[in-house]
């Protein structure tokens, strides 16, 4: 898989589009995995998208004691494994993302797990198949790398220069999840 | 009857034991492409797929979009007729709710005349039943008082059009082409929240660098990100067109020759437009000079700009003026009829666009023909087997049809899958109104605030259990497929229409078997008229992705860019608008000092029938809200949560306040799609266009108290 996850914050419209997507996959229980939330709604409607990194080395599954949490050979970071997941918590409290959820009726932990039915025949997740403002985006590695080159390259054809106050503009609005 | 179709090298996730049906969302007019999944076995709806390959969407769905299957088998359908004995709604059969239609609807007309029966259709159904409504109640009922909800939603759009570009097509350009745009002036549209899968287009054309400007008194999603934002207080759109317009002239950026080629008024316009200074303009609408001088200077120096509105502007009592001035920019820029530039307005409901053309409408007739034209009226007879004299005369439009029920001309209403009870202005008028039919029929598939109303409730299907075409908010015929058959007893309504045509002894007009010969008999009824659809076949638009109207014959391409070379006008030229300024119908006051505004949430549809009955988008918004400025919040002691008593001249409602900075100090923003005690349109203002006879949601005076 060389796709990756392509998150532009600042595009996102806040229509929770992704939220009701993320219930229509086929594993999810008709639970949401995603997060989608508002900057300071009292200053303007910025919202944002969050869903899991899918970390390299996962901070949820090195915390889980019972060792549920696996991850794919394609580097998918999956829900912890019914059988040998004790409803600990120590994922939700160990993600620096604040990604992993918690079931206390099944007194069991889920989480994005990328629609791995999906992902893995390269068929994009729901969440960025329906977001309608390419928030979220599944593409090629390739293409993801080109995009975070792309804001500076507009800055440069607008004839702009980074200033001591607004530095922070010119940094690719980006978050990469990377699985090879 | 279904199938699964899929263009080569589209990868989509087929579930075991599913088939995948293609069609489209039921929702708003941008008609997203989507798969539903149907258990083989059960032939239950089981959810969605994204349609990657339907040019317009590309598989995108907003919230709605997403779960609209989950009202497909809903537990809160409707399964049989209901009839309410002693207030209460009981069950019945097909045959005892049709002998009571027939037995009053025929005592009714008479006591009081063929036109004391009246029809009142909406547009979110396919154009086979929206014609079919027109002809139901011209020829199977005999009475004139027929009209739909789209005075509601887009009739000033509608006769903008008409006055200024001569045929009334919502957009002048196919949506893929929004990519290559370098402005959009957008005024009036929350496109983020109202039609969002708009918005990639729109962030497509960013990306190479164009720019948006978007008029709006709030800081909407789609604000948010525009080069500049217009704030503008509500009703003055007018006031910024004109105001835009002078500095086009003034700066030199009309397109000379296009305009003395294409068009008439030249003169007019500039005249009318000399008095809108950026100064005066920023007077009457709030918005700062300089915005207004920017806004202007990005417009005019555009190469290729797209003008684009929707209800902000159109749900006015200036709304066909609005429509007409915005559309005048796009004409002095010389935009109109080419390559990724025009005009276009968002259309709210599902099929707005079809289902205003085909005779809906109190003075229409099928292809926008009108019905005082007797050259008109004699071919739809023709086609209808009817002889021209027994055609009914014009009605009036929607809310008017109100006030003949309260003068005690309309006695009874057959409601078609329309919710007026909410989406109605002025609440309280109509369910007075509603109380005083003797009889009142609705064919709904949820038993609606309108629906509680009736005397006889009729189950209809889903767009899902019935077939047929749509016409999105390009201009674009599309294909709704029949995905499971219906639930219970639920008929679809151009069965009904049928049945109570039997009843009527007219059931030799409805001779239709199925939906394909409804649509054979609409074609020719469209045929030569403006929107002519004769050329459009539903295996064209499979073959196709659709085809724009107007394609009067089969070999035609049909028409995806309109007003190439001529406007639709006698003369082929278009009318730019030279309009005065006029203030609103209620303008703040002593009493009732602030102004109050309504509009849609992401999250539902209309009047929420369908959307407040589907959990997810219950969750993230359960009920109505008052947005407001913290400065204004500030003056009456509030909190973010605090709930407020708003008071217009109409009536009243208690409601949570909302905080925030996206939004004028003097406006207030109430969404508009709950019933009953949570409706603000008991609050709205029933001023109506002079064309269009749409009334102004969008503007009503109000005065607040907090609520201890």
């Amino acid at each position: 898989m060389r796709k990756v996850m392509y998150l532009e914050f600042e595009r996102c419209i806040g229509c929770r589009a992704c939220q009701a997507a993320c219930r229509e996959c086929g594993g999810h229980d008709a639970k949401e995995r995603n997060y989608v939330e508002y900057v300071d709604f009292f200053e303007n409607r910025q919202t944002y998208p969050m869903l899991c990194m899918q970390c390299k080395d996962p901070a949820c599954a090195k915390v889980c004691p019972a060792n549920a949490i696996q991850i794919t050979e394609e580097g998918v970071v999956l829900s912890a494994m019914e059988d040998k997941c004790i409803g600990c918590r120590n994922c939700t409290f160990g993600c620096p993302f604040g990604i992993p959820k918690f079931d206390f009726e099944e007194n069991k932990m889920y989480k994005c797990d990328m629609c791995y039915d999906r992902t893995k025949h390269e068929i994009a997740p729901m969440c960025a198949s329906v977001c309608p403002s390419d928030a979220i985006r599944f593409i090629d590695h390739d293409e993801m790398m080109e995009l975070r080159r792309r804001r500076t390259q507009m800055n440069l054809i607008e004839g702009k220069k980074p200033s001591e106050n607004d530095k922070w503009e010119y940094v690719p609005e980006f978050f990469g999840v990377y699985s090879d | 009857m279904t199938q699964f179709v899929v263009k080569p090298g589209t990868k989509n996730l087929q579930h075991r034991g599913e088939k995948l049906i293609t069609t489209h969302c039921c929702y708003c007019g941008m008609q997203c492409g989507m798969h539903i999944r149907v258990n083989e076995k059960s032939g239950k709806v089981v959810g969605v797929e994204p349609r990657y390959d339907w040019p317009v969407t590309m598989g995108k769905m907003c919230p709605k979009g997403v779960t609209a299957y989950q009202t497909v088998d809903h537990e809160e359908r409707i399964k049989k007729p209901l009839i309410k004995k002693n207030g209460q709604f009981v069950e019945s059969t097909w045959e005892e709710a049709l002998d009571l239609i027939e037995k009053n609807y025929k005592k009714l007309q008479a006591e009081h005349g063929q036109n004391a029966l009246s029809v009142f259709g909406g547009v979110s159904m396919t154009n086979e039943k929206c014609y079919l409504v027109g002809k139901y109640a011209r020829v199977a009922l005999g009475t004139r008082f027929v009209d739909y909800n789209g005075r509601f939603c887009m009739s000033s759009a509608a006769g903008g059009f008409m006055k200024t570009l001569g045929i009334d097509r919502g957009s002048t350009l196919p949506w893929p082409e929004l990519e290559h745009t370098d402005c959009f002036f957008m005024a009036g549209s929350n496109t983020a929240e109202c039609h969002p899968t708009t918005i990639q287009w729109l962030w497509r054309a960013r990306d190479k660098g164009a720019k948006m400007i978007v008029a709006d008194p709030r800081e909407t999603p789609t604000a948010r990100i525009a080069d500049v934002h217009l704030d503008l207080k509500s009703g003055t759109d007018s006031a910024l067109a004109n105001g835009i317009m002078h500095i086009l002239v003034s700066e030199g950026y009309v397109d000379e020759k296009y305009v003395n080629e294409r068009c008439n008024n030249y003169e007019e316009l500039q005249r009318s437009v000399k008095e809108f200074t950026p100064e005066r303009t920023a007077q009457i609408t709030g918005v700062s000079v300089d915005k207004i001088v920017k806004a202007a200077h990005i417009f005019g120096r555009s190469p290729r700009s797209v003008v684009m509105f929707a209800r902000g502007v159109e749900q006015q009592m200036k709304g066909v003026d609005n429509v007409s001035l915005y559309t005048s920019m796009a004409l002095l820029r010389g935009q109109i009829g080419k390559f990724a530039s025009g005009v276009a307005t968002f259309t709210g409901q599902g099929n707005g666009q079809g289902g205003r053309e085909h005779g809906q409408k109190a003075d229409a007739l099928p292809g926008y023909r009108k019905i005082d034209n007797p050259e008109h009226v004699k071919y739809v007879s023709s086609v209808w087997g009817i002889k021209p004299e027994d055609m009914p005369k014009a009605g009036v439009s929607a809310y008017e049809m109100f006030d003949e029920i309260q003068r005690g001309n309309i006695r009874s209403m057959h409601v078609i899958c329309s919710n007026p009870a909410v989406s109605a202005p002025n609440n309280n008028y109509i369910w007075d109104s509603f109380k005083k039919l003797d009889f009142m029929v609705v064919s709904d598939f949820f038993l609606s605030e309108t629906a509680e109303f009736a005397d006889v409730v009729l189950p209809t299907t889903t767009w899902a259990e019935d077939e047929g075409t749509t016409t999105n908010l390009e201009g674009r015929v599309i294909r709704i497929r029949k995905v499971k058959e219906p639930i219970g007893e639920a008929k679809t309504d151009w069965e009904i229409m049928q049945l109570i045509a039997e009843r009527m002894g007219k059931g030799e007009f409805f001779p239709y078997k199925n939906v394909p010969e409804i649509y054979e008999e609409f074609r020719l009824a469209s045929k030569g008229g403006k929107a002519d659809y004769y050329g459009i076949t539903y295996d064209r638009i499979e073959k196709e992705d659709g085809v724009f109207w107007p394609c009067p014959s089969e070999d035609h391409p049909g028409t995806p860019t309109m007003f190439r070379d001529s406007f639709g006008t006698p003369d082929g030229k278009a009318n730019l608008a030279a309009v005065a300024w006029q203030e609103p119908g209620e303008v703040p006051s002593k009493e009732f000092p602030h102004t109050l505004t309504t509009g849609r949430v992401v999250f539902h549809y209309l009047s929420g029938t369908q959307t407040r009955r589907t959990p997810f988008l219950m969750e993230q918004c359960p009920e109505p809200y008052a947005e407001m400025h913290p400065e204004l919040a500030s003056r009456y002691a509030l909190q973010d949560g605090d709930f407020i008593h708003l008071e217009t001249k109409r009536g009243e409602m208690e409601v949570k306040v909302r905080i925030t900075k996206a939004i004028r100090e003097d406006h207030l923003f109430i969404p508009y799609h709950w019933g009953k005690e949570l409706s603000v349109n008991k609050l709205t203002s029933p001023a109506l266009d002079p064309t269009s006879r749409m009334p102004e949601f969008k503007v009503a005076a109000v005065k607040i108290k907090k609520v201890l």
